[in-house]
C-alpha cells in the first residue's frame, strides 16, 4: 500500500514510564521556556502589534533597506522583504509607535517612489489600550474553547483516564508551539491566536481516533494502536504538509496572517504527533492493563 | 430500478450534486441565486458573484470607541409613570445645568439627557475630561441623584451609538463616495467601538472627517445694549430641513449653500430677526472680512453679522441682504423659510453642505484609542493573487500526499474531488449571503480543506479495513464506525473555533465561521457522498 507507510513502532519494547518520558520531559523544557521568558520580558511569549499596539507600514519603493531603516524618526522593529511572484521593492515595516499618520509622512517624504504606484500600499495601527483588550478577548477564547473541548472529551468516553489523556495532550500540543515561539522569536498575533485555538480542534481529532480504537473496538491492544496510527498519523502529516506549505509561501508573500496560522499548526502538529502516540498512548496502555475498571 | 429507488440508494450523492450545483450557480450566474443584478453591474471585472473585503479589495477603515460617560436610567422625575408622557422641559433644564456647570466647561452638543423607547432616562456628557465624582455632582445640582460609582458608566447609550453610526454613514456617502459603511462592534468588556469602512480614502482624509463633529450653527453677532458687541445662536444644524449644495455666491465673493428652514423654527428665527435689528438698521452692515479660513474681527464700527460658525470656528460673516430683509420685516419670509449660509471657499461650503445633511456627530469619537487598516487596491489585488496561489498550492501538496498514501487512484481521487466540492459549496454560500471575503477567510478555506481530508481518511482507512468490502452491510456498519470518529472531531473543532466566531476579535471572526461551516457541509453533506462514492468503487455494485 502506497509509497510511504506509517511504520508499525513495537511499542512493547518500551515501558509505559520511557513512553511518556519524552513528551512529558519536552512540556517540563516548554513551561521553563515560558516560565523564563515571562521572568525577564513580562510576558511568557512576545506580544505583537495585535496585542502590544504599534503599526505597520507596507512600502512600495527602490530605497534600500538600510535607506528604508533611516528614513524614519523611530527605528522600525523589523523590515521584512516580500519575496513574491511580479513583486519587487516592497516592505512590510514594523513600529511601536501608533502615531501612524507621521509615519506615513515620512515614508512619503523619504522613500524613492517605485513607478508611479503608492509608496504607503498598507497603513495598520493598532492602539496600545485597543490591543490590551484584545489580549484579554483572545486569553478568554482560548481558555472557553480549552474548557469546552476537555468537557467534549469526558462527555465522549465517560472514563477519567483516556479524557485526561486528551486534556493533557491537548494542552501540550499548545504550550510547545507557544514555547517555540518564544524561542523563535515569533510574536504572538491574531493570526496565532487562531492557529491555537485550531490546534486544539486538530490536535484531538487523533487522540479521539487513537481512544476510540482502543477502548471501542475489539481485539488485541497493538493491533488497534497499529491501525489507528496508520490512520492518524496519514491525517495529522496530511494537515502538517499543507500547513507547511502555506506557512512557507504566505510568509514570502508576506501575507502575515496566513504564515503564522501555517507555521504555528506545523509545530503544533508535529508536537501532537509525539502526545499523541507517546503521553497518550502510554496512558491508555496502563489504564488497559493496569487501571482500576469502574 | 425505478426513480424512487434510485434516490434512496443514492441520496447522499445526489444531494452533493445539488449543492454543488447551487453552489456554481450563487458563484458564477450573474446576479446569482437572487437573480439581483443591481449589484452585479457595478463589478464587471469580477467573474464570480464573491464578495471582497477591505483586505482583498483596498480601502480604509478605522475603528475607534465613542468619548463620554452615561448616567443610565436616572430618576429625572420628567417621566409620567401612569400615562408614559415625557416632561420635554424638564429634560432641557437637567441639560442646561449640565452646560452652566462652573467646574467644567461644556461646549455646545456635549451633553445630552434623552429619553429611550422603554421610557428610562438618560443623562451622558461627551468629553473625558470630566471625572465620574464631577458629573455625579452636575446632576445632584439639577436634582437628580447618581451614585459615582454604581450609576455612571464609560461610553455613550445606545441611541447615541447608532446616531453616530447613522451620521457617519450619511457623511462618507455625501462627500461623494459609495460604498462606505459605518457600524458598531461589540468589544469584551462592554465597550463598543464604532467601525467605518470607506474603499477609496486614505486614513489621514477619513480621521479628518470622523474628528470633525460638524455642529452648525449661525450666530448673530450685533451691538448690543451697553454698545460691545454680542454673539447670540439663533440657528442649529437641526432647524434645517433641507440643504442644496453649495454654489458661487451671487453676490461678490466666496459661496453659498441655499438652505430651507424648518417650518417650526421659522417664525422664531424671523422674530428674532426682527427684534435685534438685523432686518433694519443692521441690513448690509457687515464688514467683517475673512482670509480663506478663519475671519477677522478687527472692525471700528457697529457690526450686525450672521455667522456660520462650524464646530465652534467661525466660518463665515454675511450681512442680512436687503430682499431678505424686507420679506422678513413684513412677516412673508416665514411662509417660504429659504436664505443662503455663507462660505469663504468651495471645500468649505462642501464640507457645511455635508455637515448639514448628514447632521452633526452627536458624540466625539476617541482617535486616540484607534484601529486603523489601510489597504490600496493595488496590494489587495495581489493579496487576491496570492491567496489564490497559496489555497492552489494548499491543495496540491495535500493531494500528493494523499495519492502517495494510497496510491490507488480510486480512492485518491474521490477524496480530492470531495475536499474540493466542499469549498466550492462554500464558495457558493458565501457568494449567496454576499460575506465579503478578506484573509483570515481564505485561511478559514485552507483549514477546511486540511479537515475535509483528515476525515475522508478516517472513513477510507475504516472502510477498506481487512480487506475487501464483499457486501453493503459490511460497507454500512464499517462506514457508521467511521462517522462515530468523524462526528467526534468536527464537535471538538466546532466547540474550539465558536469563541472566536462569537467575540469580536477583529480579522479572525471570518476564519472561524468558515471553519466551523466547513466542518458542517463536510459532516452533513460531503463526507456521506465519499462513503457513498468510494462503496460503488470498491463494492462493483
Amino acid at each position: 500500500m502506497g509509497y510511504f507507510d506509517v511504520p508499525e513502532i513495537n511499542y512493547t519494547r518500551y515501558s509505559n514510564r520511557q513512553l511518556a518520558a519524552v513528551p512529558l520531559a519536552v512540556l517540563a523544557v516548554a513551561l521553563l521556556v515560558l516560565t523564563g521568558s515571562f521572568l525577564v520580558t513580562g510576558t511568557p511569549v512576545q506580544l505583537g502589534m495585535d496585542f502590544a499596539g504599534g503599526s505597520e507600514l507596507t512600502v512600495q519603493t527602490t530605497s534600500s533597506e538600510a535607506e528604508i531603516a533611516n528614513a524614519f524618526d523611530e527605528e522600525p522593529e523589523s523590515i521584512q522583504a516580500v519575496a513574491a511572484p511580479d513583486t519587487q521593492n516592497q516592505y512590510v515595516i514594523q513600529f511601536t509607535s501608533t502615531d501612524s499618520s507621521a509615519l506615513r509622512e515620512q515614508a512619503e517624504q523619504n522613500l524613492a517612489q517605485d513607478g508611479d504606484a503608492d509608496i504607503v500600499q498598507l497603513e495598520s495601527t493598532v492602539s496600545e489600550s485597543f490591543g490590551s483588550e484584545t489580549q484579554q478577548t483572545a486569553l478568554l477564547g482560548i481558555a472557553a474553547a480549552f474548557l469546552g473541548m476537555s468537557v467534549l472529551a469526558f462527555l465522549f468516553f465517560r472514563t477519567f483516564v483516556p479524557s485526561i489523556a486528551i486534556v493533557i495532550s491537548a494542552f501540550s500540543d499548545l504550550v510547545i508551539p507557544l514555547a517555540f515561539m518564544a524561542i523563535a522569536g515569533i510574536s504572538l498575533s491574531l493570526g496565532t491566536v487562531a492557529a491555537l485555538l485550531m490546534l486544539i480542534g486538530y490536535s484531538v481529532d487523533s487522540d479521539i481516533l487513537l481512544n476510540n480504537h482502543i477502548l471501542r473496538r475489539s481485539g488485541d491492544f497493538y493491533e488497534s494502536t497499529n491501525r489507528a496510527m496508520e490512520t492518524g498519523v496519514t491525517m495529522t502529516v496530511t494537515s502538517m504538509s499543507a500547513m507547511l506549505v502555506m506557512g512557507v509561501t504566505a510568509w514570502l508573500f508576506g501575507v502575515e496572517l496566513l504564515a503564522s496560522i501555517g507555521i504555528i499548526l506545523f509545530v503544533g502538529l508535529a508536537a501532537d504527533l509525539m502526545n499523541t502516540y507517546m503521553l497518550n498512548l502510554s496512558l491508555l496502555r496502563w489504564y488497559k492493563f493496569h487501571g482500576v475498571r469502574s | 430500478m425505478g426513480p424512487i429507488s434510485f434516490i434512496k440508494e443514492h441520496w447522499r450523492l445526489l444531494l452533493l450534486v445539488a449543492f454543488v450545483t447551487g453552489a456554481m450557480v450563487a458563484l458564477f450566474v450573474p446576479g446569482g441565486i437572487m437573480a439581483d443584478d443591481s449589484y452585479v453591474e457595478s463589478q464587471d471585472d469580477n467573474p464570480t458573484n464573491l464578495e471582497y473585503g477591505l483586505g482583498l479589495d483596498g480601502g480604509t477603515r478605522i475603528s475607534a470607541p465613542v468619548v463620554g460617560m452615561t448616567a443610565e436610567n436616572i430618576d429625572a422625575g420628567a417621566v409620567n409613570e401612569e400615562d408614559g408622557s415625557v416632561d420635554r422641559q424638564r429634560l432641557t433644564e437637567i441639560e442646561q445645568t449640565l452646560y452652566d456647570n462652573d467646574e467644567f466647561d461644556l461646549e455646545t452638543g456635549n451633553a445630552r439627557v434623552s429619553v429611550d423607547d422603554d421610557g428610562n432616562v438618560h443623562a451622558e456628557i461627551f468629553t473625558d475630561e470630566v471625572t465620574r465624582a464631577q458629573f455625579a455632582a452636575a446632576l445632584a445640582e439639577a436634582g437628580v441623584e447618581v451614585d459615582p460609582e454604581e450609576d455612571i458608566r464609560d461610553g455613550v447609550t445606545a441611541q447615541t451609538r447608532a446616531q453616530i453610526v447613522e451620521t457617519i454613514t450619511s457623511k462618507i456617502n455625501a462627500a461623494g463616495l459609495s460604498g462606505g459603511t459605518a457600524y458598531e462592534s461589540a468589544r469584551f468588556g462592554g465597550e463598543y467601538y464604532i467601525v467605518t469602512e470607506v474603499p477609496d480614502m486614505d486614513p489621514d482624509e477619513l480621521r479628518a472627517l470622523l474628528s470633525e463633529r460638524g455642529i452648525v450653527e449661525v450666530v448673530a453677532y450685533y451691538p448690543g445694549e451697553n454698545g460691545t458687541q454680542t454673539n447670540e445662536t439663533v440657528l442649529t444644524g437641526a432647524d434645517i430641513a433641507t440643504v442644496d449644495p453649495p454654489r458661487p455666491s451671487e453676490r461678490g465673493s466666496g459661496y453659498e449653500v441655499p438652505v430651507q428652514v424648518d417650518s417650526n423654527a421659522a417664525a422664531d428665527y424671523q422674530d428674532r430677526m426682527n427684534d435685534i435689528g438685523f432686518t433694519g438698521e443692521g441690513v448690509g452692515q457687515c464688514s467683517l472680512r475673512g482670509d480663506g479660513e478663519t475671519i477677522s474681527f478687527d472692525h471700528a464700527d457697529e457690526q450686525y453679522c450672521l455667522l456660520t460658525v462650524v464646530d465652534g470656528e467661525v466660518v463665515d460673516a454675511h450681512s442680512m441682504g436687503p430682499t431678505l430683509a424686507s420679506s422678513m420685516a413684513d412677516g412673508t419670509w416665514a411662509n417660504d423659510p429659504s436664505f443662503f449660509m455663507g462660505a469663504q471657499t468651495q471645500q468649505q461650503g462642501a464640507a457645511l453642505s455635508v455637515n448639514l445633511q448628514a447632521g452633526a456627530l452627536p458624540a466625539p469619537l476617541d482617535l486616540e484609542q484607534e484601529q486603523t487598516l489601510s489597504l490600496s487596491p493595488a496590494l489587495a489585488d495581489q493579496f487576491k493573487l496570492y491567496s489564490l496561489l497559496i489555497g492552489a498550492l494548499s491543495v496540491v501538496t495535500v493531494s500528493g500526499v494523499v495519492f502517495l498514501r494510497y496510491s490507488d487512484v480510486r480512492v485518491a481521487t474521490p477524496m480530492i474531488v470531495t475536499a474540493m466540492a466542499e469549498v466550492v459549496i462554500l464558495l457558493g454560500f458565501a457568494a449567496l449571503i454576499r460575506m465579503p471575503l478578506d484573509l483570515s477567510h481564505v485561511a478559514g478555506f485552507i483549514a477546511v480543506v486540511g479537515t475535509g481530508v483528515d476525515d475522508l481518511i478516517i472513513i477510507a482507512d475504516e472502510v477498506m479495513d481487512d480487506g475487501d468490502v464483499s457486501s453493503q452491510r459490511v460497507f454500512e456498519s464499517r462506514f457508521r464506525k467511521a462517522f462515530w470518529v468523524i462526528g467526534a472531531a468536527a464537535a471538538t473543532t466546532i466547540i474550539a473555533m465558536s469563541p472566536l466566531a462569537v467575540l469580536s476579535l477583529g480579522d479572525l471572526r471570518g476564519f472561524a465561521i468558515i471553519t466551523i461551516l466547513g466542518v458542517l457541509v463536510g459532516v452533513l453533506i460531503t463526507r456521506p457522498a465519499y462513503g457513498d462514492i468510494l462503496q460503488r468503487l470498491l463494492t462493483d455494485k
